[in-house]
């Protein structure tokens, strides 16, 4: 195999699949860091996203792109009213009460994509995309696009959490919730940027996959093991974290199938999950253990 | 000097369980006062309860003018009096000037006066202020620490045992620090283990045991206390 | 009289699966009930449980390895050492953190086993999956048949009912609750701790895995589409939660309860014209996503609560002694 064969086959499907992981892993590491629990709808929530780009793309007749800052708004708003409407009323409780409950949520979000878009696979278009030739390297728009607009959200991101007072608090709130409950930082706030970003972020990582795959009612919970890898192998509460952590899963999966068949793909995601927890569970960028 | 905080037999603890069983003491302005004891004296539940962190049964709290028993903290804290804690009272991940900016989280405007405050009193953090604040020493953590408290410019401080796990010399500084904030004009409660150093900085002292007073009066009086000193300054 | 019969029939029917349902619940008692552990990989121990019992059991097949033929007896006991033997690696490395990576790294293994039974044709026989699996007095004319299999599944649910009840109040079950509903006693405890929560994962998916052969012995045959992974693990939590965690005979009750409302609703939605049906069954499994919210809200505690009570059960008024994190 040559090089750019390598880079072709294996290299940029990975960093593709990748950055859709990245995306769903911020939320999933902010949501872990700052709320501290493991939101296990956060995949279901990601195929909400996708097939609410696909109602926009078939009402309007517009490309999936142009839907994609509406859903981006419209998914944050449903995480925070889901957060309003469920999890908040287990506030007070151990946090785990609040895993469990998101897997009810996984479930119900779930039978809602099934009932309104049935159970068979769709897409946004019809029809084969030929990718274009960068010298040697095939890469099709949407696929630029995927990565693009990841990096483009991340940098947005992180001048929201280094340069603006509620950012900063959100980090606060992560790094130590009673100071920052001292300091007067009210909760509630934080709670609700939290979802905004994660589930705006969500949505995103949602409709990528819909471009460059197909739509599924499973296509988000199979997400869900590489997202939490990306997560934990970049460290829990880092964003910079996630998105290497998205990045090595995604690559890393594309290249298991030189020496795994093809259908242990998935399987990637669970070893990078056990063999960083087993040797490293603060995760390359020292994030926290919870 | 006029009386800033005076409480008055408190009684109350977390939950259920009272631990402090009527205890008084009155802080002046401009005033560093210390409460000192033997383990389990209620010295730091005593203070947590200044400051609305605990359950309250008996007694009052009166503040500049307020009666704040029962407030909540984040009401405590608008109304001039913050808290620095024993353990985990810094942002770690954060530098030292976003350290502060969360302390000054609650103030509206132009922060700027307040840094120049902060970083005149702490001209060591001035240098460093993009580090970030879990890179810095014991020392210079706690001078974080009360900076952040200091941003919002309280009329009384609280520190939680400020030099626990500390070396000499950094407990003279901390000392020292904390007389220049009370130079500013800030009243200072603390908690302290090292009985005697304290005794020895401070203006005026509580002695608790088990709940409730014991002793009060200047650190020289307590120190010249055949009583106190068999307590726990080892005869 | 055949109307009679039918619903004598759809009884037993119902009395097995509540059974094995009870097995599962039980199962996730020991872990999540005693000792605080989140599985959400149920259905894969489960499936480990059924593939294994039926290639220890079942006649030869042409293309896969089995054809031991051993007895059944053999085979339940094989489906629960190897479910244990599965879960024994996770809880290895999972159990020195919070339950939220085990929640995690479960539905990991879940989906890892799905993906062997699926592609390992050889094991399983891929999507044809496993036939002609014995069932014990199989012989029997068909509505004995059922009784006597219905017999079996009560002897084996109330052994582990036994079993599992005398831990509650054992040295080890009194443990695992107070540290359970103690973070700080449990950091405290260290190590030891860690090896007994392992013991607690393992039990309780021995029992998954005990479930599943119950199954597999009772359908005759295991596919992969036999069960569908996600609504079955959570078809197991609903019925603990409701039912009262910590609570063995909660946990049965919430298995009956739960399966009968499944079930007979599945009745009623299976009459609606064919494009209805399909949808009516995912409303289903969106209701039953709302009545876990409910229960953990307003019924935490449980229909039949924990005998001696826990913390974490407790509603959300007397629980404010918990710290306030970030959310």
């Amino acid at each position: 195999m040559t090089v750019i064969d390598f880079l072709n086959f294996h290299i940029v499907p990975g960093i593709v699949i990748g950055s859709i992981y990245a995306l769903g892993a911020v939320g999933i590491t902010l949501i872990f860091g700052i709320l501290r629990y493991a939101h296990l709808a956060h995949g279901d929530l990601a195929t909400l996203g996708a097939f609410l780009a696909l109602a926009l793309v078939q009402l309007l007749g517009v490309p999936p792109l142009v839907v994609l800052p509406f859903v981006i708004v419209l998914t944050a708003g449903i995480a925070v009213g889901i957060d309003r409407v469920f999890y908040d009323a287990f506030r007070e409780r151990p946090k785990i009460i609040t895993v469990m409950s998101s897997l009810g949520i996984a479930l119900m979000i779930r039978a809602v994509v099934q009932v309104v878009w049935g159970v068979n696979t769709q897409t946004y278009t019809r029809g084969l995309v030929r990718p274009d030739d960068y010298f040697g390297l095939r890469l099709r728009d949407r696929e630029i696009y995927t990565v693009a607009a990841m990096i483009g959200l991340v940098v947005a991101l992180q001048l929201f959490l280094n340069r603006s007072k509620w950012g900063k608090a959100m980090r606060a709130m992560s790094d130590n919730p009673n100071l920052a409950l001292l300091s007067g930082i009210d909760n509630r706030k934080v709670v609700m940027l939290t979802w905004i970003i994660s589930g705006g972020l969500c949505a995103a990582a949602g409709v990528f996959l819909g471009l460059n795959t197909e739509l599924k009612p499973m296509m988000g919970w199979s997400m869900l093991l590489p997202m939490f890898a990306a997560a934990i192998l970049g460290g829990v509460g880092r964003v910079e974290g996630a998105v290497l952590g998205g990045l090595i899963v995604g690559i890393a999966e594309e290249l298991s199938v030189l020496v795994l068949p093809s259908e242990y793909k998935a399987a990637m995601a669970f070893a990078i999950l056990l063999v960083m927890l087993l040797v490293r569970p603060t995760g390359l960028l020292r994030g926290k253990v919870l | 000097m006029s009386v800033l905080l005076n409480m008055q037999d408190l009684v109350g603890g977390y939950g259920e369980a009272d631990i402090l069983q009527g205890v008084s003491m009155v802080v002046h302005e401009k005033e560093i006062v210390v409460i000192v004891g033997p383990n389990g004296a209620g010295k730091s539940t005593a203070m947590k309860a200044v400051f609305g962190l605990l359950t309250i049964r008996g007694g009052s709290i009166r503040f500049d003018g307020d009666d704040i028993t029962g407030w909540a903290p984040n009401r405590i804290v608008q109304r001039g009096i913050c808290y620095v804690p024993q353990v985990e009272n810094i942002f770690r991940e954060m530098s030292i000037h976003e350290n502060l900016e969360m302390g000054a989280f609650l103030r509206k405007g132009d922060l700027s006066a307040g840094f120049d405050r902060i970083y005149t009193l702490f001209p060591d953090l001035k240098e460093r202020r993009r580090t970030l604040a879990g890179n810095l020493s014991g020392g210079q953590r706690q001078m974080v620490a009360m900076g952040r408290a200091l941003m919002l410019d309280p009329k009384l401080l609280l520190l939680d045992e400020p030099t626990a796990g500390l070396s000499p010399k950094y407990m003279e500084q901390i000392f020292q620090i904390s007389r220049d904030v009370r130079d500013t004009g800030v009243a200072i409660l603390l908690v302290e283990q090292h009985a005697k150093q304290a005794l020895a900085f401070a203006d005026r002292a509580y002695v608790l045991a088990s709940g409730s007073n014991r002793h009060e009066g200047t650190g020289a009086e307590l120190l010249a206390n055949r009583e106190v000193a068999e307590m726990f300054l080892g005869g | 009289m055949e109307l009679a019969l039918g619903l004598a029939n759809y009884a037993l029917f119902m009395g097995v699966f509540i059974g094995i349902y009870a097995i599962l619940a039980l199962g996730l008692n020991i872990q999540w009930g005693y000792s605080g552990l989140f599985n959400a990989g149920i259905a894969g121990f489960f499936a480990v449980g059924a593939y294994t019992s039926a290639i220890l059991t079942s006649p030869h097949a042409a293309g896969r390895i089995g054809g031991f033929e051993l007895p059944t007896l053999v085979g339940w006991v094989g489906a629960m050492a190897v479910a244990g033997l599965v879960a024994w690696p996770i809880g290895k490395v999972c159990l020195r953190f919070r339950s939220d990576y085990l929640a995690i790294a479960s539905i990991g293994i879940a989906e890892i086993i799905r993906l062997v039974i699926k592609s390992e044709d050889v094991l399983t026989n891929g999507a044809k999956g496993i036939n002609n699996i014995p069932r014990p007095f199989g012989d029997l004319p068909y509505v004995q048949s059922q009784i006597a299999y219905l017999a079996i599944v009560i002897v084996v649910l109330a052994v582990v009912y036994v079993a599992v009840e005398r831990q509650y109040n054992a040295p080890w079950g009194r443990m695992m609750r107070a540290v359970r509903d103690n973070e700080v006693a449990a950091t405290a405890m260290g190590k030891d701790i860690a090896f007994r929560r392992l013991q607690a994962f393992i039990f309780g998916a021995a029992l998954m895995g005990l479930g599943g052969a119950l199954f597999a012995h009772f359908s005759r045959s295991i596919t992969p589409e036999a069960i569908d992974p996600m609504v079955a693990t959570f078809l197991v939590w609903i019925m603990l939660i409701l039912g009262g965690s910590g609570n063995n005979r909660g946990a049965i009750l919430g298995a009956a309860v739960v399966w009968i409302i499944w079930s007979v609703s599945e009745i009623a939605t299976d009459r609606l014209p064919h494009e209805y049906a399909v949808q009516a069954k995912y409303i289903r499994v969106f209701l039953i996503g709302l009545m876990l919210q409910l229960v953990l809200r307003y019924r935490p505690e449980g229909l039949l609560p924990e005998p001696l009570g826990g913390a974490r059960n407790a509603p959300a008024a007397t629980a404010k002694a918990t710290p306030r994190n970030g959310h």
